[in-house]
């Protein structure tokens, strides 16, 4: 009975079938590392996002009067409400540390040049759609750091002249960050984003199966990868164990750092009639909050910030030389090490009071 | 004009008078109504701000503040930051307003003195009347 059952959603499903083809026979150059296997790290992450998501649903309030008791409540009185929280920020934390470690080692192998620009533009794509994700999902708890956090990033298009004040009014839904921010916010990170977020990853993929992954630069093997292992269950393992790592290190944290990502702010109630001192955004912030510190003009500072995105998203078209061994390319090597230097400097400065 | 010309050129005003006739209403749709009230007026009495002291006020929706100061009399100002919003702090020792976002520091007047802000932080209406401080 059983065996014909089966057999019956075999020939219908055909599911060994697609494991044969799509796992067992798709083939991964020799020498792909651990840092291949970041993004079905990402991608589970966001899976995780995605259901810890639904289950705090269940008690958030969305309103000023009742949002940040109803996320209070959650940590202190629903039973393990803290623990879907707390995976929740921690998986947010960690989400873009793997997506910007997963950039840095593409980035390091040039795994971006012909014929994969498309693969790093939509992967770049997906970072600033991920922390679009953090800084919707920070408002919603309506704490002073949610409430602060929101007014400077909402201020943002004030800079230009015209249309800004036009555009951070539409954003907030009035003239400050209010109630009605907080319903925008709230059915830009549960209703509006997913959807994006699914599109670019699926896309992404898309990619990724078209054209296969790219070849080590320091392997051997081919580009065409005739000399390939299978994707199962050879990469496939490789993936199980960062997934892994990945876990280990949510629990470690949530265990043994719960304040980490929540700061004392992250825990007052949003009053719109006081800034607090020293206020700071998440740490992946850091940088462009400092940066629009130093730099005098909030027009050139901001339209810098601009510039610097655009020609992240676009390098891999700007980078036309072909090789694509990095150890061969002294001058990339050192705007590489000059970039991070200047962005880890600028996050650290940024912490200071 | 080629008969094919023609019609493509009628397909794409008929496509964007329809995308348009979507996207309008939602552009409207997302823009916040007028909602600022006008003509508001606030009354505050003078022995509520001694010198060199101030009061925090909503004007308008919008958190402001009056000091009196030394010399000055009576100023009524936004709190409300031109750089990226935040609200600043008077420092009555100082007699300055600082931002606690990005530092930026404006004169008793409003002006900026130092930090980021492009502008001096909006000045208010304010009239003295009597006993009473009127702003708006």
């Amino acid at each position: 009975m059983r065996q014909k059952i089966k057999e019956r959603w075999e020939e219908r499903v055909g599911l060994k079938e697609i494991i044969r083809t799509k796992l067992k026979e798709y083939k991964v150059p020799k020498g792909v590392n651990i840092f291949y296997t970041l993004g079905i790290v990402t991608l589970l992450a966001y899976m995780v996002q995605a259901v810890s998501g639904y289950f705090l649903l269940i008690y958030y309030i969305p309103h000023p009067d009742h949002a940040f008791k109803s996320v209070q409540d959650m940590m202190n009185v629903v039973p393990f409400g803290w623990l879907l929280r707390m995976v929740h920020i921690v998986v947010s934390n960690l989400m873009v540390v793997v997506i910007i470690l997963h950039l840095l080692s593409i980035f390091i192998m040039l795994s971006y040049k012909k014929p994969r620009e498309l693969t790093w533009v939509a992967g770049v794509c997906l970072l600033f759609v991920t922390l679009i994700f953090c800084l919707s999902g920070y408002l919603l708890p309506w704490s002073q750091r949610s409430l602060w956090a929101t007014t400077i990033v909402t201020n943002i298009p004030t800079a230009f002249p015209v249309i800004g004040e036009y555009i951070a009014n539409m954003l907030r839904g009035g003239e400050n960050v209010s109630g009605i921010t907080l319903s925008r916010f709230f059915a830009l990170h549960i209703a509006f984003l997913p959807p994006i977020f699914l599109s670019i990853v699926g896309f992404h993929i898309f990619l990724v199966r078209r054209l296969g992954l790219s070849t080590p630069s320091v392997s051997k093997s081919a580009e065409g990868h005739a000399d390939a292992h299978s994707f199962y269950p050879y990469f496939f393992l490789k993936q199980v164990f960062m997934i892994m790592v990945f876990f280990s290190v949510v629990f470690f944290m949530i265990t043994f750092m719960p304040t980490l990502f929540t700061p004392e702010a992250a825990n007052t109630p949003a009053d719109p009639l006081k800034t607090p001192l020293h206020i700071k955004p998440e740490w992946y912030f850091l940088a462009p909050y400092q940066m629009l510190r130093i730099i005098p003009n909030k027009f050139f500072g901001i339209s810098m910030q601009i510039l610097l995105i655009a020609i992240f998203m676009l390098w891999p078209f700007l980078d036309t030389k072909e090789e694509k061994n990095i150890l061969k390319r002294p001058l990339l090597i050192v705007m590489l090490i000059a970039a991070l230097a200047i962005w880890v400097s600028l996050t650290i400065w940024g912490k200071r009071p | 004009m080629k008969r094919r010309n023609f019609l493509k050129l009628l397909t794409f005003i008929l496509g964007s008078t329809a995308v348009s006739s979507f996207a309008y209403p939602l552009i409207r749709f997302l823009a916040p109504p007028q909602t600022k009230a006008t003509g508001e007026r606030i009354s505050i009495k003078k022995s509520d701000i001694p010198l060199g002291k101030g009061q925090e006020i909503v004007f308008g929706g919008t958190p402001a503040i009056v000091v009196n100061v030394q010399g000055m009399g009576y100023i009524a100002l936004s709190r409300v930051c031109t750089h990226l919003g935040c609200l600043v702090e008077y420092n009555k020792e100082t007699n300055r307003f600082i931002c606690p976002c990005h530092a930026g520091t404006f004169s008793v007047e409003g002006h900026v003195i130092s930090g980021p802000p492009p502008k001096p932080l909006a000045r208010l209406p304010l009239n003295v009347q009597g006993d009473n401080i009127i702003i708006g």
